[in-house]
């Protein structure tokens, strides 16, 4: 509520970034629309917007909807928003930013965005111009105002001071001056949906929390070559494996495979094989041992051999 | 009667054993491999009637592996009898699926029970699940059943 300098560099008020959004619209929509924005919960990455979930999705990275839906909280059947990925997925939307700009954490929002930021500055200051202008005018009225109030008042009762007060009232429209300090500067601290001003931003991803372990860089590379083959995955915790691999989207299709992940070294229990393969064949999906290697992935398919 | 002389019991038979002693010559020093790899060999050639089974040495793996063909004519499958309780390595896999036959990979339990399981290179299209497989087929069943 004054006018000290500091308040220039707080978080823009909603009308001025509207304005900014309107002015940049033009080139900043492509760049900006096909961004998914990816939050973080301690290091799990989730998406909370709708949109973010559906580019996600022709992406092909499935992810889990975790959220309860706002009417029905006490079950656990049907889920809503957020949506969790897992560490390869985002890691894969990640590196996919590299090469077709399609997907962007956070984190670099407006490092590059300088010439937005001092034209943000600039529209910023324009408004506060323009709103004191506005206040002045609106001053000078109440001032007025209020002397006519005085005047009226002094009229009727003794003559000689109310002419003062007309003197002063004549004079007022030249001599009125609207202190900066006086006038009032609105601060937006509330903000619908889910958009964060830059500031924000910044502030709520400052490094991107995954941990990258052995076993997180084997299931990665895995993942990434599945996808790039065209395959959907989705997390196989319930048949005891690292993928569930889908020949098209899972909404339509049946899994065919049950990934592992296991380095080439990594030493397997056969009982652990025997036991993966049987359920397996159970449930009539091939296992999958995926191993990085040299920059590729080698895959061997186990299949129970109905050798009774 | 051998119950009576327990101090002079029988020889045991899988010693003596022609195949055994033949595997065991292989000398790949892993005798428990070499036991599982005899009883897999036993229920292919007894029990499967499975043609052509000989034992051969795979220094890699320090193991006995087994080559046979479950019909005559048919191509030549490679089988690894492996012990159940052990374990074992993607890599130690691959160097026998890379030979280019199809493998089998056989887990011999300590009761001499055994599971085959199939590996084969890349990805292998499992067979379609029955409900979708027979979705045609069981709405004529259902026709038949009312006329």
């Amino acid at each position: 509520m004054d006018g000290d300098p500091a308040v220039m560099k707080v978080p823009r008020s909603s009308s001025v970034e509207v304005k900014e959004d309107m002015d940049t619209k033009s080139e900043k929509q492509a760049t900006r629309d096909a961004l998914i924005d990816i939050s973080f919960c301690g290091s799990t990455p989730m998406l909370w917007k709708v949109s973010d979930m559906k580019k996600c999705r022709s992406e092909g990275v499935i992810g889990a909807l975790v959220g309860s839906l706002a009417r029905q909280p006490r079950q656990n059947v049907r889920l809503g928003r957020p949506l969790e990925l897992r560490p390869e997925e985002a890691l894969l939307l990640l590196e996919k930013e590299k090469s077709t700009a399609a997907v962007r954490l956070d984190t670099q929002q407006d490092c590059e965005d300088e010439e937005a930021h001092s034209e943000a500055v600039r529209l910023y200051e324009a408004g506060l111009e323009s709103s004191y202008q506005e206040q002045c005018v609106l001053a000078l009225e109440d001032k007025k105002k209020t002397l006519n109030r005085v005047m009226n008042e002094k009229e009727n009762g003794t003559e000689g001071s109310g002419s003062a007060v007309r003197e002063r009232l004549e004079a007022l429209d030249q001599s009125f001056s609207f202190p900066w300090s006086a006038m009032a500067v609105q601060l937006c601290t509330a903000r619908s949906g889910f958009s964060h001003c830059p500031e924000e931003r910044s502030f709520h991803s400052t490094d991107c929390p995954m941990p990258r372990d052995e076993h997180l860089n084997t299931r990665f590379s895995v993942y990434r070559d599945l996808r790039n083959k065209g395959y959907y995955l989705t997390s196989a915790g319930k048949f005891g494996g690292d993928f569930l691999v889908y020949p098209g989207d899972p909404l339509r299709f049946h899994a065919h495979y049950i990934a592992l992940c296991v380095s080439l070294d990594e030493e397997m229990p056969v009982c652990d094989i025997l036991a993966i393969a049987r359920l397996g064949s159970n449930v009539k999906k091939t296992v999958l041992l995926c191993s990085p290697q040299e920059g590729d992935v080698v895959y061997s398919s186990l299949q129970w051999s109905s050798m009774v | 009667m051998d119950e009576a002389n327990p101090a002079n019991p029988p020889p045991n038979w899988i010693q003596q054993h022609t195949v055994y002693q033949e595997l065991m010559r292989l000398e790949v020093g892993d005798s428990v491999q070499v036991h599982a790899a005899f009883l897999v060999y036993m229920d292919l050639t007894e029990v499967r009637k499975w043609k052509d089974v000989v034992g051969v040495s795979c220094p890699e793996l320090q193991a006995v592996l087994l080559e046979g063909r479950e019909k005559e004519g048919e191509s030549v499958q490679m089988i690894y009898p492996l012990p159940s309780h052990r374990s074992i390595k993607h890599r130690e896999l691959r160097s026998i699926l890379d030979r280019g036959s199809p493998m089998l990979l056989c887990a011999v339990a300590s009761d001499s029970t055994l599971v085959y399981q199939r590996l084969c290179d890349g990805f292998l299209t499992p067979d379609p699940p029955v409900d979708i497989q027979d979705q045609g087929r069981r709405q004529h069943r259902k026709r038949r059943l009312q006329t």
